[in-house]
């Protein structure tokens, strides 16, 4: 087990609004979120000396402008004016739950003593996903000339594979679509305010193949933020803590270009939880509530698979006979996950399983929690993981 | 069937790593780089083997026969240009001689419904400009 494990808490968390389109500028939700999390904590902003955050666009085709379409650790700086800031960092090759590790490391080494990690998404003008323009360089010279765009059909490609080397049913996946919509109702922060029906899903517009609408969360402009601080810090602040019990990332690597290997997704998914299971000392069996990336439904089943819920090529099963509800053997995704709040990313993945450990999720909390098990984005090439407890052992 | 012929597709540029690929496939030959250490196929082409850490990497001939590893319908107009096609089929092949090196293409000469996996491909050629040739897929006859 790790030596570290439970010495790291979540304290506050902060959203800010959500909207389809850019109302205001990116920066100014941002913002919202980084204050709405320090204040949640008991907190002033000038306590915070650390900074941690995963900037990228996942749409591609657009421009990266730093307040508007992203919202980089400078612009942060340049907002808040911290007058005791001693670190700060942006991540790159593991998402937003990387940027969440590099603020855990940093409270470890005690480099900082209140880090805020936030994570900010835009939804720009025109079509999310463009193929390059007239010429295809680097890697996308093996995919862009025959139509493939954006990472909605890298995933659906693996999704084909998977569903019929295992001979089974897309229709079944309705069950994660509605049920995580039950879930979102119950999340006042989620984009989406209405129910969605099993038919409505069935009816739905395909993407790609095997992807129909509901199987893919909506852009929007939103931001979330979290404060992590050390444990003895977090028993002194306004809310009840979460402890982080472990963390794991992705190990297993891919090459720039070469799209749809389901084992990727498998050995991403196995080696981040592996490192998670080991240093928490937990057991798949042992988690009480999980929170599992669904930026496009199929990563739920990734997830599940590689980390070790339930064997390969059950997932969808799995997921059937109210196992996910919250009362259910693992209640899922019970904020609404990304298709009921829209295209945030990891960190309001990571923020529910705070929640649910803390005893904080409000009318979605599940009874008894103390082992909450988070997978932060697709387990293939930016992959975390996370456990956090209530009770630290 | 897909109507290809008013799709505009994006041009490949060929780079220091994949310029012997494009070069083999203007001359209707399907070449992948291939480990001259540890024979290990690979694709796309990378900096070194990625099986062995080996970096004496060449361009050998394959026979292009292969079979689908997974596949995609695309249904969304995003981008315009691809629009005509609508729906077509995004293919990902595996190559006999090449395990786990995984190529993308589009399934010609056949409708969109006939991809499934495992089903048996083999390379046909598509010229784009004077320069640019892509290796593309249709049913194996």
């Amino acid at each position: 087990m790790w030596e570290h494990r439970c010495k790291i808490a979540v304290s506050g968390v902060g959203y800010s609004r959500v909207t389809r389109l850019a109302e205001i500028p990116l920066a100014a939700h941002a913002l919202e979120a980084v204050k709405g999390a320090v204040a949640d904590s008991g907190l002033a902003l000038s306590d915070i000396d650390g900074l941690a955050t995963y900037p990228e666009l996942p749409a591609t085709g657009h421009a990266e402008v730093d307040g508007i379409s992203i919202v980089s650790v400078n612009c942060m700086m340049a907002m808040l004016k911290l007058p005791h800031l001693t670190w700060h960092i942006q991540t790159g090759s593991v998402n937003i739950g990387g940027a969440v590790q590099q603020a855990v490391n940093a409270l470890l080494a005690g480099v900082c003593r209140y880090a805020v990690v936030w994570r900010a998404m835009h939804n720009p003008k025109g079509t999310y996903q463009n193929l390059p323009g007239t010429h295809a360089h680097g890697a996308t010279q093996f995919t862009a000339p025959y139509g493939f765009g954006g990472p909605g059909q890298g995933m659906a490609v693996a999704y084909t594979r998977w569903l019929e080397k295992n001979n089974q049913n897309r229709e079944k996946m309705a069950t994660l679509a509605v049920t995580q919509r039950k879930h979102g109702l119950r999340n006042p922060h989620a984009y989406f305010k209405v129910p969605l029906t099993r038919e409505e899903y069935l009816n739905s517009r395909m993407v790609a193949h095997p992807f129909c609408l509901y199987d893919c969360d909506i852009p929007v402009q939103g931001a979330v933020a979290v404060v992590l601080t050390t444990a003895a810090r977090a028993r002194d602040l306004k809310p009840r803590p979460a402890y982080l019990a472990g963390y794991g990332q992705r190990l297993a690597f891919e090459v720039a270009g070469r799209i749809g290997s389901l084992s990727s997704y498998m050995e991403g998914g196995r080696s981040s939880s592996r490192l998670t299971w080991e240093r928490s000392g937990f057991a798949p069996k042992d988690v009480d509530v999980a929170q599992i990336y669904d930026g496009f439904s199929a990563s739920v089943i990734y997830g599940l698979e590689s980390y070790g819920f339930c064997d390969e090529g059950e997932a969808l099963d799995f997921i059937q006979d109210g196992r996910i509800e919250l009362d259910g053997e693992l209640p899922l995704n019970t904020f609404g996950g990304s298709l009921s709040t829209g295209r945030i990313h990891g960190l309001w993945h990571i923020i529910e399983g705070v929640l649910q450990a803390s005893g904080r999720a409000g009318e979605r909390q599940v009874k008894d929690v103390n082992v909450s098990f988070v997978g932060a984005s697709a387990p293939i090439v930016q992959g975390t993981t996370f456990i956090f407890v209530k009770e630290p052992y | 069937m897909s109507d290809w012929s008013k799709v505009t597709r994006p041009i490949p540029v060929p780079n220091e790593w994949t310029l012997p690929f494009w070069e083999a496939a203007r001359q209707g030959a399907l070449k992948l780089q291939r480990c001259q250490a540890c024979g290990h196929f690979q694709h796309p082409p990378y900096a070194t083997c990625v099986s062995c850490m080996a970096i004496d990497l060449k361009f050998e001939p394959v026979t292009g026969k292969g079979a689908i590893y997974a596949y995609t319908i695309m249904y969304h107009t995003g981008d315009k240009r691809f629009a005509a096609a609508v729906p077509y089929a995004s293919i990902i092949v595996e190559l006999d001689e090449a395990p786990g090196a995984l190529m993308a293409g589009n399934l010609l000469e056949a409708p969109y419904t006939e991809a499934k996996v495992g089903r048996r491909v083999e390379v046909i050629f598509q010229p784009l400009n004077d320069d640019i040739t892509l290796p593309q897929f249709r049913l194996a006859k």
